[in-house]
């Protein structure tokens, strides 16, 4: 009796699983999957470019995957990127971990006919479909110009401390494309100004605790320090707690990168001079878009730079410079 | 019957013995030298003399020490406790969010608000710190892997909780548990140093103390002893959360928001400081004196270089060998004082 019944259950079970799975590929035929992976899943900015990407996936009738690491660990990205391969989708928008280890894995995307797209971090030199190098198959990178967000951060913040002193720069960890091109524009933007030092870079493996700590060693051997550009969140919030630590928070001026919706009130309270928002949102859509266009057969530029936003204590209130804020939902 | 070997032995220390449990000490004191001479004959300026460096390292050391004191413990019952990063991070988060409910929600004042929050932060630590005391005790989980589980739950329930963001806080009470002084002195290291005294007191004169070690030395021995193993193990691993816990509390008190990933980053300097305090891995062996020195080696090597202005990458190459130089010394030490040999 009990055996009979359980039958019966499985016997159903297995009926509804089949008209399921005949469901998912009918709808497979019509539609264009596309595969978006974060640099990491927790995170406001990426959080943001799922929005962008979402917006325009449903605006152009895509079936959008999104699947990332907790963490920004190659070892974690790499199994998700493989995994992603096996559904065969269109397209594959993905931030990659690193510049030269996530070549191979893309490759093999790319060999299965898979479209890839960076956003936000890419591989190899970052200039795709010049026909030269193991690096140059993805068909459009779409990211910020990050070089140029360190010459705005280098701008305002020479603005800030009167085109004078020393500055250096707090960085996350070397080797990471986008922080990497941050520091290069910082310090490209800061030769216009022949009265500023800037100092050697301090990387703080992302732990504010000790991007504190170096603040205050920089400040102990420097006592005219002007500014710091933190090159990433955690970086500028370590180094203005060093400032706070030191007693001079407000009087060497901190440039902060990204804007979660919690730097509202650290913009306000004179913790962070300014920081510069990128736009994650335009970054998912767009992605999406170049990624589609080529699924379906049209041409696709070979880059897509978004823009960014100075955020001040002066302007936040202002709608059109809050709406870029990061969403943490 | 055999007696049970609990270290350390309260009399008959040979000079030899002494020497070795200062050990870390002596180290702190020669890269403190090392540093004074570096800096006074590069810029002529004084290292630890100067009130503004000793402060700085003294903050900096502050949280992975407080995550460093339950490490002891942990370390010196022959376990380890890879949870902790996380355990710290959830606080971090769950701290911020009660205190920020608590203010807005509950009406209360901001005091009582910072308060609530940092007793919630650090009770949700007790469930990771029981289940890691449960896994290890009952069902037989090799700590390492154990704690390694929860490392992973507790990040990922601290990452839930604050929706892949940081969380910030508007309290200045809480704000000021973090930043402000007493007397010159940042609270956070008065914190510190009370914590420091209570555990020490705890490990070196309770009879709770002095289990730890001997389970350390031999869980077999400990337990013909009549001691129950696996009620201490469970209590070891709760005081590592609520220390993990009240380090997160502080994080977000100093920084003014609750961070899933605050001790990532301090987890493996913690369990370094307790190495490099001349704990013994292996168990039974250890100090909270020693994990004192212990984080204070990494503090100034860090900071010190950075100050000297010497190229970042070394800063990791220093605190690397000086972990390796450590336990060589140990080993020797033991060869040569007839310590416990290592199974």
């Amino acid at each position: 009796m009990d055996r009979r019944n359980l039958l019966k259950l499985a016997g159903a079970a297995g009926a509804m699983a089949g008209t399921v799975g005949v469901a998912g590929s009918a709808r497979a035929a019509d539609k264009v999957t596309i595969a978006l992976i974060p640099g990491l899943t927790a995170d406001g900015f990426y959080v943001t470019m799922h929005h962008g990407a979402e917006a325009a996936a449903k605006a152009l009738g895509v079936d959008l995957i999104y699947q990332g690491g907790a963490e920004w660990n190659v070892a974690l990205q790499v199994p998700i990127v493989d995994a992603i391969i096996a559904k065969k989708p269109a397209a594959i928008l993905i931030a990659p971990n690193d510049k030269t280890q996530m070549i191979q894995p893309l490759k093999k995307a790319f060999d299965a006919g898979i479209v890839v797209v960076c956003v936000d971090t890419f591989i190899g030199t970052g200039v795709f479909q010049t026909g030269s190098g193991d690096a140059d198959f993805p068909i459009c990178y779409v990211a910020s110009d990050n070089i140029l967000g360190g010459k705005m951060a280098a701008a305002a913040l020479a603005k800030a401390i009167g085109e004078k002193g020393k500055v250096y720069v707090s960085n996350t960890k070397p080797n990471i494309s986008t922080t990497d091109q941050r520091e290069q524009g910082f310090k490209e933007g800061m030769k216009a100004y022949p009265n500023i030092t800037v100092l050697e870079t301090q990387f703080n493996d992302d732990d504010a605790n000790k991007a504190a700590a170096q603040f205050q060693a920089v400040f102990g051997r420097t006592p005219d320090l002007a500014g710091v550009f933190g090159a990433n969140l955690f970086s500028a919030s370590g180094a203005a707690n060093g400032a706070k630590q030191a007693g001079v928070a407000g009087k060497v001026k901190m440039a902060g990168f990204d804007a979660p919706e919690s730097i509202v009130g650290q913009l306000k309270d004179g913790t962070f001079e300014m920081t510069i928002a990128q736009h994650p949102f335009e970054i998912g859509y767009f992605g999406l878009v170049a990624a589609y266009a080529k699924a379906t057969g049209n041409p696709v530029p070979t880059a897509i730079g978004t823009g960014f936003t100075v955020m001040t204590a002066k302007n936040i209130d202002d709608p059109n410079v809050s709406k870029f804020l990061y969403s943490s939902k | 019957m055999t007696a049970i070997a609990v270290s350390p032995p309260v009399t008959g220390k040979s000079w030899l013995v002494r020497i070795a449990e200062l050990r870390a000490w002596l180290f702190l004191a020669f890269l403190i030298v090392f540093f004074e001479i570096w800096v006074r004959l590069g810029s002529g300026a004084e290292f630890i003399f100067r009130p503004y460096n000793l402060q700085a390292i003294a903050v900096f050391a502050a949280v992975p020490l407080i995550l460093g004191l339950g490490q002891t413990f942990v370390i010196i019952s022959a376990g380890i406790d890879l949870s902790l990063g996380f355990v710290m991070g959830l606080s971090s988060v769950i701290s911020a969010q009660a205190a920020n409910i608590g203010a807005e929600t509950l009406g209360l004042s901001l005091p009582l608000a910072m308060l609530f929050g940092i007793f919630v932060g650090a009770a949700v630590t007790i469930i990771p710190g029981l289940v890691n005391g449960w896994l290890i005790a009952y069902l037989k989980v090799p700590p390492f892997i154990g704690t390694l589980g929860m490392y992973g739950v507790s990040r990922g329930a601290a990452y839930l909780f604050a929706g892949g963001m940081t969380v910030g806080i508007s309290n200045r009470w809480f704000s000021a548990i973090g930043n402000d002084r007493f007397y010159g002195v940042p609270y956070l290291v008065i914190l510190t140093a009370i914590a420091c005294l209570i555990l020490h007191y705890v490990l070196s004169q309770t009879r709770f103390g002095q289990h730890t070690y001997a389970m350390g030395a031999s869980q077999a021995a400990a337990r013909r002893a009549g001691i129950d193993v696996k009620r201490l193990t469970i209590k070891i691993y709760l005081l590592s959360a609520i220390m993990g816990g009240f380090a997160g509390a502080l994080y977000t008190g100093r920084f003014s928001a609750g961070a899933p990933q605050a001790g990532e980053a301090l987890l493996l300097d913690s369990i370094a400081a307790v190495v490099i305090g001349g704990a013994s891995l292996f168990g039974g062996s250890g100090t909270i004196w020693g994990t004192v020195a212990g984080a204070f080696v990494i503090a100034v090597i860090q900071y010190g270089l950075v100050l000297v202005d010497v190229e970042p990458f070394w800063q990791f190459i220093a605190v690397g060998l000086v972990i390796i130089v450590s336990v060589l010394v140990d080993q020797a030490q033991r060869r040569y004082v007839g310590g416990r040999t290592v199974e």
